[in-house]
């Protein structure tokens, strides 16, 4: 029996490490290539250790490769990914949060109806919001500036996360507010004072579902961010996309995993929260 | 101090009325407890007089003030819920400052509030854990003390006892009691535990059906039961009922049930008898005596069951169809065979109107 189950134990290893490295080896042969030069690459030895180990390809993917005439890399970009995702997120979070908490636990008439067309808002795929959203900020003379990007991912990711922290809320106590209500505390009190505090795993899942959400957006940001405030998910691809002579693939590897480094981060530094975060998208959206 | 009058108070839930036009004057410093089967509307009453529940209708007067339309924390009131209701995340001290900082006390006095409320409950050693970290009797003081840092003008309790084992809840009512004494504010409490209701109260609202069945002091509710449904509900075993006819002759009232006749020469009638009226008798399991051979006045029975409950032990009759209960002595249960006569003490009888239910 022992020696059954050993080889039963061994088995299961040897077939997710097989199915581990399948998954890893895109990833790995990105890191590799990116520390090659570019001779090296041009040998076509993807499977190989570099030679000699290089940044040169990562400084120049950050701050000297050339997308069109211009020569800045993607560094700027970062930093207007970094912009975009704190506002959104944090004016996503705070809002979602006072809704969440406005449906499930402040009885209001049309409760109903609303938490239908969020269900609805969180369904409808946002590709055909586009045309009329460019039409309004045209007509209103905030197109493709940053309020218009933020605006846009803030409504996108509204519905979602507005239905995550309701989910939470709804199971909170309704005595738990009564008490706190013949305290003599009004709305903004008890959800500052006594649900943020409660609700602080609530706020990780929801912040990791909209940092990863927008981060990764091209989209939006291709069409609503303009050019003063392109992402670098935009930036990216106009670098991967668009080459003049001989591409450089490891300056292209490079910047890819540069620009999947943050929600990588996030990934590697949050796994319980991470997995919550994408099962409550799977499960509710 | 607080007079507490409630004067017609109307509450719906789409077409379901829950509150029929409440009336109840509640004198200062009274306990009054509000009892009734889950779904008489005893806990909606009481959250009418908190404020938490809007009401449709009539008054709510606290020393003559209408509050009925006021928020819950312009009524001076405090409040104990039955899972406790504590914020989490804050600490005992936090907890029951919680009020007082939202009302943007200052702090000495906040700290003084404190630390007399948790010495009248003793439970200063807690005051800086959190409530995860409590037992249940502990919870319970420190939601006590929530409402008493408030110095509220009125407590209310909604089943405050309910989430405790046996033996805490027999401690805690205790307490609750000494600490109506020594606060002498006015306390309404809200139970269907008619143990809790009996020990506490000063008086008792008997609630059903969104109405008062009967508000006095426990000993008029078990001894002198106003409806039909409070002499059933109060008691367990509750009262035994059997169908009688009333005999008037000569101005001497009695009772007739088939064979069997029952002088009513020390009952006190509310109107005056008619012969030949048709009632309902009622009489408590502690208010019959067993006795082997039949004499006039008992009703024969056969014993379908005895209960010793080790102080005394409960006799199930069956009279005549009827499921009757006697509350006997553990010597008198063992002397009993299996037929016997049982006797009404002619003290503590309740007669009832068929029709109205209400006692005659």
């Amino acid at each position: 029996m022992k020696d059954q189950n050993a080889i039963a134990m061994a088995a299961i290893y040897a077939f997710l490490a097989i199915a581990a490295a399948f998954f890893a080896i895109p990833l790995i042969i990105m890191l590799l290539t990116s520390f090659k030069t570019a001779e090296e690459v041009r040998e076509g030895s993807i499977f190989f250790l570099p030679e000699s180990w290089s940044l040169a390809a990562w400084g120049k993917a950050w701050g000297e490769a050339c997308i069109g005439r211009v020569c800045e890399g993607i560094g700027g970009n970062f930093w207007n990914s970094v912009l975009i995702t704190v506002l959104a997120t944090s004016i996503s979070l705070l809002l979602a949060s006072l809704n969440g908490f406005a449906l499930a636990q402040w009885r209001l008439r049309m409760s109903g109806p609303i938490l239908g067309m969020l269900l609805i808002g969180a369904f409808i795929p946002y590709q055909i919001m586009i045309y009329p959203l460019v039409r309004l900020f045209a007509t209103g003379g905030m197109h493709q500036t940053l309020g218009a990007i933020v605006t846009v991912h803030v409504l996108f990711g509204l519905p979602i996360l507005t239905l995550i922290f309701r989910n939470f809320y709804i199971g909170l106590p309704e005595e738990l507010i009564k008490a706190a209500r013949v305290d003599g505390a009004g709305f903004f009190q008890i959800y500052g004072m006594i649900i943020v505090p409660m609700s602080v795993n609530v706020f990780l899942v929801a912040a990791i579902l909209s940092i990863t959400g927008v981060w990764n957006d091209y989209l939006l940001g291709l069409i609503f961010a303009g050019p003063n405030f392109q992402p670098m998910t935009v930036s990216l691809q106009n670098l991967v996309g668009t080459q003049m002579g001989l591409p450089e693939y490891n300056v292209n590897m490079a910047a890819t995993i540069l620009t999947a480094l943050p929600p990588l981060a996030v990934y590697l530094l949050s796994g319980k929260y991470f997995v919550r975060g994408v099962t409550a998208g799977a499960v509710k959206g | 101090m607080t007079r507490v009058e409630i004067d017609g108070v109307e509450r719906a839930y789409g077409a379901v009325k829950v509150l029929k036009g409440i009336h109840l004057d509640i004198e200062p410093g009274e306990f009054v407890v509000l009892l009734g089967p889950s779904g008489c509307g005893k806990s909606t009453l009481l959250a009418s007089i908190a404020g938490l529940d809007p009401v449709q209708g009539g008054e709510i007067r606290f020393d003559g003030r209408d509050v009925a339309r006021d928020e819950p924390s312009d009524r001076e009131i405090g409040m104990v819920f039955q899972s406790y209701a504590l914020y989490p995340t804050m600490t005992v001290r936090k907890n029951m400052s919680f009020a007082l900082r939202v009302a943007g006390m200052a702090k000495p006095e906040i700290d003084e509030r404190v630390n007399w409320a948790a010495g009248v409950l003793q439970i200063e050693p807690l005051l800086e854990r959190k409530p995860a970290a409590l037992s249940g009797g502990q919870r319970q003081r420190v939601a006590i003390g929530r409402a008493l840092v408030r110095k509220a003008k009125v407590f209310l309790f909604d089943e405050p006892l309910s989430n405790l084992d046996a033996k805490l809840r027999g401690e805690m009512r205790a307490e609750i009691k000494a600490l109506h004494e020594k606060l002498q504010t006015t306390f309404i409490y809200v139970t269907h535990d008619q143990i809790e209701a009996m020990t506490l109260a000063t008086r008792i609202a008997v609630m059903s059906g969104g109405e008062i069945q009967q508000f006095g002091t426990p000993d008029e509710i078990y001894r002198f039961p106003q409806t039909r449904f409070v002499a059933d509900f109060i008691g367990a075993p509750s009262m035994n009922f059997v169908d009688a006819v009333l005999r008037v002759e000569g101005g001497r009232a009695s009772l007739e049930m088939g064979q069997v006749r029952v002088e009513l020469d020390d009952y006190a009638f509310a109107a005056p008898p008619r012969d030949g009226q048709p009632v309902i008798f009622g009489t408590r399991p502690e208010r019959i005596t067993l006795q082997g051979d039949p004499s006039p006045g008992a009703i024969p029975a056969r014993v379908t069951g005895v209960e010793p409950m080790g102080a005394d032990t409960l006799v199930w009759l069956d009279t005549d169809g009827h499921r009757w209960s006697a509350r006997v002595s553990p010597e008198e249960a063992n002397a009993l065979g299996r037929e016997v006569h049982a006797r009404p003490d002619p003290q503590g009888i309740s007669l009832f109107e068929p029709e109205s239910e209400r006692r005659l």
